[in-house]
C-alpha cells in the first residue's frame, strides 16, 4: 500500500471509519427501500457518507473506492438539488448496495494489507446510466445534462459603491500562476477578484468565465490568470495583497503607463464590458448552495461531546495478558509457602485489599473488550433483503437482545456462522408464499435473532417459523453418506437434527446460490467450536426450526481442569470433559495395530496416552495407576490418560510463544497459562487431539 | 504557538490534518460538526480554523458565517473536495481566508496555514 498516510494508525482509522460509514449507509438504504421512498434526510445523509468515504479514500490514494463513492455522491447530489418526482427506488437501492458491496470487497483487501485494485467500470456505467435516465424521465425538456451553464461575459464589474467618485489613478496588470495540483484554479482566481473588490473600481480578467465554467481551470493552468485593474492603491499594496494568495506559485505585477494598454487589452480579449456587480455572483453562488438554513448553534448541539477513543485490539489483548499475570503474581505473593505458620495480620489485610483491586481491574479490562451484538445482528438485514428478493419469499427479521455484549474477539467469529444460518433458514426452512398460505400461515415468515446472557455464556438463537426439519429426509441422507454411527431407531430427535451439522452432510443437490457455495452447515459448528462454543438444533415439523449457539463471553479466560503428567501440567477446558474414571485392567483392549481402546458402557473409545504423545517421563504408565478423562467434541469422544487431576480453576489463556510455534507444530495445544503456583500449564485443544487420534487409527 | 481548530465530521480527516501539523509549532483543537465548531471557537479562540464543508446538520458554511459574525477577522481555511466549487465560492463570499482541496498534500496544508497565519 502506498500513499502519504501509509502509517498504521491512519489505515486503522480509515478502515474503522469507512466500515462504520458503510454499515450506516446500508441501514439507511434498507430502511428507505422498505418505505419505497428516499426522504430528504436520507438523501442528505447518504450524500454526506459517500462524500466522506470519497474524501478519505482519495487521501489514502485508494482511487477506485473514491471514484465509486464519487459517482454515488453525484447521483445523490442530483436527487438533493433537483428533487426529481419519479425515482425507481428499487433500482436506486440496488445500485447503492452494489457500490457498498464493491467498497466492502476493497476494504477487505486494505485490511489484509493488499492494494485495493478492483475494477468498477460496469457499476460506474450503471450509475451514470441511471442518473441519465433520472434526468430524462423527470426533466425531459431540460438542456443537456451538462451542469455548467453557458459562459456569460461577467468579467467586468464596477464597485457597488459607485457614489464615491473614484479617481482611480493607478493602472495595473497582473498575471498569476497557481501551484500545480492545487485544484479549483478558477475558484482561486475568483478568490483574488473577490479580495480585490475593495480596492478597485474597474477590473477585467481573462479567462472571463471563471464563475460558471470549470473548463476555465485548464486555461488558467496553461496561461495563468490575467487581471487588469484601476485602483487608488499603490503598487506595494496590490503586490502585498496578491502575494498573500494561497497556493500562489508565481505572479507578475506591472504598473501600466496609460489607459491605452487597458483599451488594447480589452479589445484583444474581446471583452464586452457589462455592468455587473459582484452581488450577482453571490446570488448565483447562494442559489446553488442548498444546505439547511443556519440555525443558532445552541439549538443544534448534536448531543454531548463524545469522549470516546478507539483503541487497538492488540493493546487490549496485551492489557488482558498483563492483568492475568498480575492476578497470578498476586496469588503467588499472598499464598506464598514461605508465609505458612506466620502470624501476619497486617499482611493479610493488605493482601485482601490487593486481591480486591486486582479483581476489579480484571473485571474492568474484560468489560472494555465487550461489544454489543447489535452491529452483527443488523448486518443480517442485508442478507435477508437480498435473499427474500431473489427467492420471492416474504421474510421479516426480528431482533431481540441486540445490546447483549460479547468479547470483541468472539464477535468476529460469529458473524459468518450467523449469516450462514440465516441464509439456510430462508433458503430451506421457509416455505414459498403459496405453501405458507396453504398451510394456514401468514405469508410473511419471521426469522428471529435473539441474544441472552446465561451465566458465563451467551445464547444466540436463530429461529424461523418455517416448515421445520424433515427427520426422515435427514436420516435418509445421513445413511446415504454413511454418517450414522448408531441405528436410527435409537436416536433422539435432537441427535437426528444435529446430523445436519456433520461434515459431508450437505450435498450437491442442496447447494443453491445462497446457502451452498460448497459449504455445509458443518462450517457453522467448526467456527463456533473454535471459540469454545457449541451448536444445538431443535425443530417442530410445520412450526419451524431453532438453532442455538452457545458461546463463551470471552476467549481470554476459560474454566479449566488442570491435570498432571509426570512433571508437566496441562489444562483441559471443562466444557469438553464428559467424565473421568480409573479403568479396571480388563477394560482396555489393544487392537491388532497396537491402538488402545476402552469399552465404556458397551461403546469403544480410543485411548490417548498424554505421556506418549508429549514424550513426558512418568512412572505411571499403567492404566490402573493414573486416570482416564473422556473428552468430547463434534459428538466424537476419546479418553485421555494422565497421572492425576489437580483441580478446576479459571485460567487466563495465553498464546504459545512464537518461538515455540515456529520450531515445530505441536499437536493438540491451543495455548498456555500460568498456574497459581507459578508453573506453566499447556492448554489442550480437544479438537486437535481428536484429529490426531483419527489420523493415527487410519494409518 | 499557533492555535488551530480542526473541524471535520470524519475522524480520519481530522487525524490526517493533525498528523500533518504534528511536531510543528501548532496547538490543535478539534470539533466534529459546525455547532461544536462555533462553541470551540468561542472557548479556545484559535488563530486559524480548518473547516470541512459537508457535515451533518450544521455544515461548514453555516459555521463559517456564525464564526465570522462573532469575529469579523477570524481566519477560516475551507477544506473542500472536487465538485464543491460553488460551496467554496459561497465560503469566500462569506469571508473564508483560503481553501484547500482534498486530497491534499502535506506541504499544501503547511504552506497554506503558514501563509494564513502570517497575514
Ligand atoms: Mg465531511
Amino acid at each position: 500500500m502506498s500513499g502519504q498516510f501509509s502509517d498504521e494508525p491512519m489505515i486503522d482509522v480509515y478502515i474503522f471509519e469507512t466500515t462504520q460509514n458503510i454499515e450506516q449507509l446500508e441501514q439507511i438504504i434498507l430502511a428507505s427501500e422498505k418505505e419505497s421512498n428516499f426522504g430528504e434526510a436520507a438523501i442528505n445523509e447518504i450524500f454526506r457518507l459517500m462524500h466522506t468515504i470519497k474524501g478519505s479514500s482519495a487521501m489514502m490514494l485508494f482511487n477506485n473506492i473514491a471514484t465509486v463513492a464519487h459517482a454515488v455522491e453525484d447521483l445523490f447530489f442530483f436527487l438533493r438539488e433537483s428533487k426529481p418526482a419519479q425515482v425507481d427506488c428499487a433500482m436506486l437501492s440496488d445500485l447503492v448496495l452494489s457500490g457498498i458491496d464493491f467498497t466492502k470487497v476493497e476494504l477487505a483487501k486494505v485490511k489484509n494489507g493488499d492494494t485495493p485494485d478492483g475494477e468498477a467500470t460496469q457499476l460506474m456505467q450503471e450509475i451514470r446510466d441511471f442518473l441519465q435516465l433520472l434526468k430524462q424521465t423527470n426533466f425531459p425538456a431540460a438542456p443537456p445534462p451538462d451542469r455548467t451553464p453557458a459562459p456569460v461575459n461577467q468579467q467586468y464589474y464596477i464597485s457597488s459603491d459607485r457614489r464615491t467618485p473614484h479617481l482611480a489613478q493607478n493602472l495595473f496588470k497582473a498575471v498569476i500562476f497557481f501551484e500545480d495540483d492545487c485544484e479549483m484554479e478558477n475558484i482561486r482566481a475568483y478568490s483574488i477578484v473577490h479580495n480585490l473588490k475593495e480596492f478597485t473600481s474597474d477590473l477585467h480578467y481573462v479567462p472571463v468565465d471563471i464563475i460558471d465554467n470549470d473548463a476555465s481551470v485548464a486555461v488558467i493552468r496553461e496561461n495563468g490568470f490575467t487581471i487588469l485593474l484601476k485602483t487608488d492603491s499603490d503598487y506595494a499594496e496590490i503586490h502585498k495583497l496578491l502575494n498573500n494568495t494561497a497556493f500562489l506559485k508565481d505572479f507578475e505585477l506591472i504598473e501600466l503607463a496609460d489607459e491605452q494598454e487597458f483599451v488594447t487589452f480589452q479589445t484583444a480579449n474581446n471583452l464586452n464590458p457589462m455592468e455587473l456587480e459582484l452581488k450577482l455572483h453571490e446570488q448565483l453562488a447562494e442559489k446553488v448552495v442548498l444546505n439547511s438554513v443556519p440555525k443558532a448553534p445552541t439549538e443544534l448541539k448534536s448531543g454531548v461531546a463524545q469522549s470516546i477513543i478507539s483503541v487497538n485490539v492488540d493493546k487490549l489483548d496485551k492489557l488482558m495478558d498483563l492483568v492475568g499475570e498480575l492476578v497470578i503474581a498476586e496469588a503467588m505473593v499472598t499464598q506464598n509457602p514461605d508465609l505458612t505458620g506466620l502470624e501476619l495480620d497486617n499482611f493479610h489485610k493488605a493482601a485482601r485489599q490487593l486481591r480486591k483491586i486486582s479483581g476489579e481491574l480484571q473485571d474492568m479490562v474484560m468489560s472494555i473488550r465487550m461489544v454489543p451484538l447489535a452491529t452483527t445482528f443488523q448486518k443480517m438485514h442485508r442478507i435477508l433483503r437480498d435473499m427474500s428478493k431473489r427467492l420471492g419469499k416474504e421474510v421479516t427479521l426480528e431482533i431481540v437482545g441486540e445490546q447483549t455484549e460479547v468479547d470483541k474477539n468472539i464477535i468476529e467469529h460469529i458473524s459468518d456462522p450467523l449469516m450462514h444460518l440465516v441464509r439456510n433458514s430462508i433458503d430451506h426452512g421457509i416455505e414459498s408464499n403459496q405453501q405458507r398460505l396453504a398451510a394456514g400461515k401468514t405469508a410473511p415468515a419471521t426469522i428471529t435473532l435473539e441474544a441472552t446472557n446465561a451465566g458465563g455464556d451467551v445464547l444466540i438463537l436463530v429461529k424461523d417459523n418455517g416448515k421445520g426439519l424433515d427427520q426422515a429426509k435427514i436420516l435418509q441422507r445421513a445413511e446415504q453418506h454413511g454418517l450414522l454411527n448408531k441405528p436410527a431407531a435409537e436416536m433422539s430427535d435432537r441427535e437426528i437434527y444435529n446430523l445436519i451439522f456433520l461434515p459431508g452432510f450437505s450435498t450437491q443437490e442442496q447447494v443453491t446460490e445462497f446457502s451452498g457455495r460448497g459449504v455445509g452447515m458443518d462450517v457453522v459448528v467448526k467456527n463456533i467450536e473454535a471459540v469454545g462454543g457449541c451448536v444445538l438444533v431443535d425443530s417442530t415439523p410445520g412450526e419451524g426450526t431453532k438453532v442455538t449457539l452457545k458461546i463463551p463471553l470471552t476467549l481470554a479466560i476459560i474454566d479449566g481442569m488442570n491435570i498432571r503428567v509426570g512433571n508437566s501440567r496441562y489444562t483441559l477446558p471443562t466444557t469438553s470433559i464428559k467424565e473421568s474414571f480409573r479403568p479396571k485392567p480388563n477394560d482396555i483392549i489393544t487392537d491388532p495395530n497396537g491402538n488402545e481402546v476402552i469399552m465404556v458402557r458397551g461403546q469403544c473409545f480410543p485411548v490417548l496416552r498424554l505421556h506418549d504423545l508429549y514424550q513426558v517421563a512418568t512412572a505411571m504408565t499403567d492404566f490402573t495407576e493414573g486416570i482416564l478423562i473422556m473428552v468430547e467434541q463434534d459428538t466424537s469422544s476419546i479418553c485421555l490418560y494422565a497421572d492425576e487431576l489437580l483441580g478446576q480453576q479459571q485460567v487466563v489463556v495465553k498464546t504459545l510463544p512464537n518461538y515455540i510455534k515456529s520450531l515445530k507444530k505441536i499437536t493438540g495445544l491451543s495455548g498456555c497459562t500460568l498456574l497459581g503456583d507459578g508453573s506453566i500449564s499447556l492448554i489442550l485443544d480437544v479438537g486437535g487431539l481428536l484429529e490426531h487420534v483419527t489420523h493415527q487409527v487410519r494409518s | 504557538m499557533t492555535k488551530v481548530l480542526v473541524v471535520d465530521d470524519s475522524a480520519f480527516m481530522r487525524m490526517a490534518i493533525k498528523n500533518i501539523l504534528a511536531d510543528k509549532d501548532y496547538e490543535i483543537f478539534e470539533a466534529e460538526d459546525g455547532a461544536l465548531a462555533v462553541e470551540k471557537f468561542i472557548e479556545c479562540a484559535p488563530d486559524i480554523i480548518t473547516m470541512d464543508i459537508t457535515m451533518p446538520q450544521y455544515n461548514g458554511i453555516d459555521a463559517l458565517k456564525q464564526i465570522r459574525t462573532i469575529d469579523g477577522n477570524a481566519k477560516v481555511v475551507m477544506i473542500s473536495a472536487m465538485g464543491q466549487e460553488m460551496m467554496v465560492k459561497q465560503a469566500l463570499v462569506h469571508g473564508a481566508t483560503a481553501f484547500i482541496v482534498k486530497p491534499f498534500k502535506h506541504e499544501q496544508v503547511l504552506q497554506t496555514l503558514a501563509k494564513v497565519a502570517s497575514t
